[in-house]
């Protein structure tokens, strides 16, 4: 398409070809590891993706206790093409919180979050949270026995923090139990703030990416550098790699479309061997860890402790690593980081097969 | 009466005014907001009434449930006839339990936890045993209530 008039036109109002000459003159580093530029592009499109689909499900879906699981029935059921994008959802999500924990992995292994760049690290890391609480909150829309025995846990569990624990657990229910109130407040927290919340971070994590650079890992920092500029040859990769994601999310979707299980009911008691989406089973494992009691006290409270510092701990990581933020190697920061994915991958496969 | 000089420069006392307006403003807007988003709770009911009749023909070592306000609880004939009443809700995580007739156990399914006949927690992560209900009658009306808690029904 050419349009030289419009073109014209465009530009007398607005300088383009100085948009065009800066996209042309941004440069990005090319180097063995530069592939983890990319999960951070997968993971914007998958967002877009859940964006989309979730609107169109968002005109049939009903929040209401008496009616959310049989809606959803119906969108998948009788709707036109209510499946594809119900299913859509379900693995773009998967897939999002994927390529969530491959972008969040290889910027620490990395350390890309080293001085300056640590605030990018601060908004991506709340991203992700936001993220895991976008899966509880749309996981428990289904309102079918496994969304209710996992949300139990993971409200009761935020419970079991000391002196706000009761105040946190109140606000996420909406009441004593997980209760019609609590899909009601999910749902608001799934559609409205949540979405809101992460449009405004993920503006300013991109914003903050464009204003520092690319990141190049310490150990290539002597060697000579080669650059690409970022249009049109990052662009084009980028695309076509969404174009991948999207055959991988189309297949997934027709081919693996996601259960619904028997619609929830406060009186049963949950499916044998029941198990939360699959980004919480170290969590799950690690509380399996801690018994009962501990010297006298709760071990649920000193569980909830301790992962709260560890991740804490996870949370300050560039702030902690003077090393790398001198621009010197940081071994011991390097094996943290193995042992944190290590730590995650094994216990996600001791949840999943066990 | 005019001071020769003064503690508070005009600058300072305009400065603490406006901030002091918007912590003011800010903090009742983040209370009334609070106040709204985190509800009045509602708390566990005291006790509930049943049907008595409902419970009579239960067979040994089996429950029947019934709602306990947002959850569950169980009357409960074990296997010696005995009666026992108790919240269906692990003490561990807030999953409901299971009652195995063959094992003659409550379980929970969430973690695998165990709790005897008693509602006594016996094995995997429950730190307490379950919460056991006082079970009165009056005519037709089953009483489950907390323990220490004094019953009192409405006059009819």
């Amino acid at each position: 398409m050419n349009c030289p008039r419009l073109k014209d036109w465009l530009d007398e109002r607005y300088d383009l070809t100085g948009v065009v000459r800066l996209a042309k003159g941004k440069l990005i580093p090319e180097h063995r590891y530069d592939f983890l530029y990319y999960t951070g592009g997968i993971t914007l499109y998958l967002f877009i993706v859940q964006i989309l689909t979730g609107m169109l499900m968002a005109f049939y879906y009903v929040p209401h206790i008496d009616f959310a699981h049989k809606s959803i029935i119906e969108i998948v059921t009788k709707l036109n093409m209510g499946w594809f994008f119900r299913s859509c959802h379900h693995w773009g999500a998967q897939l999002a919180i994927v390529f969530l924990f491959i972008h969040l992995f290889g910027t620490l292994l990395m350390k890309s979050y080293r001085k300056p760049r640590e605030f990018v690290w601060v908004t991506g890391f709340i991203l992700l949270g936001i993220s895991i609480f976008f899966g509880l909150s749309g996981y428990l829309l289904l309102w079918d026995e496994r969304a209710f025995a996992a949300v139990r846990v993971a409200t009761g569990g935020a419970g079991a923090f000391p002196f706000i624990g009761w105040f946190i657990k109140g606000f996420l229910r909406g009441s004593m139990d997980v209760t019609g109130d609590t899909l009601i407040r999910f749902y608001a927290f799934h559609v409205a703030i949540l979405p809101i919340i992460t449009l405004g971070l993920i503006g300013l994590h991109v914003l903050l990416v464009q204003y520092h650079g690319m990141s190049v890992p310490l150990s290539l920092a002597g060697e000579k550098r080669r650059e690409v500029p970022f249009f049109p040859n990052m662009l084009y990769k980028d695309l076509s790699l969404w174009l991948v994601i999207t055959g991988i999310l189309a297949t997934l979707a027709v081919f693996l479309p996601p259960e619904i299980g028997v619609k929830a009911d406060p009186l049963a008691p949950p499916p044998e061997n029941v198990k939360p989406e699959w980004y919480f089973l170290f969590l799950m494992q690690t509380l399996k860890l801690f018994p009962g009691v501990i010297l006298g006290m709760n071990g649920e409270t000193i569980a909830i402790v301790v992962v709260t510092a560890l991740i804490l701990f996870f949370f300050l990581i560039p702030f902690l690593d003077k090393k790398s933020s001198r621009g010197e190697k940081s071994p011991l920061f390097t094996w943290i980081g193995v042992l944190y994915l290590v730590y995650f991958l094994a216990m996600t496969a001791v949840g999943f097969f066990s | 009466m005019k001071l020769d000089y003064s503690l508070v420069t005009r600058r300072t006392f305009l400065n603490t005014l406006f901030g002091g307006w918007l912590v003011a403003f800010f903090s009742g807007t983040v209370f009334a907001v609070m106040r709204f988003a985190f509800p009045t709770l509602g708390k566990e009911p005291d006790f509930v009434v049943l049907n008595r009749k409902d419970f009579l023909d239960l067979p040994n070592n089996s429950i029947k449930r019934f709602p306990w306000g947002g959850t569950v609880g169980f009357y409960f004939k074990k296997a010696d006839g005995s009666i026992l009443a108790l919240k269906g809700v692990c003490s561990h995580m807030e999953c409901n339990v299971d009652y195995k007739p063959a094992e003659k156990r409550f379980y929970c399914p969430c973690h695998q936890g165990w709790f005897d006949e008693n509602g006594t927690n016996v094995a995997g992560p429950p730190p307490k045993p379950l919460e056991i209900f006082v079970i009165s009658e009056e005519g037709e009306k089953l009483i489950i209530a907390k323990k220490g808690v004094k019953v009192e029904l409405p006059k009819a």
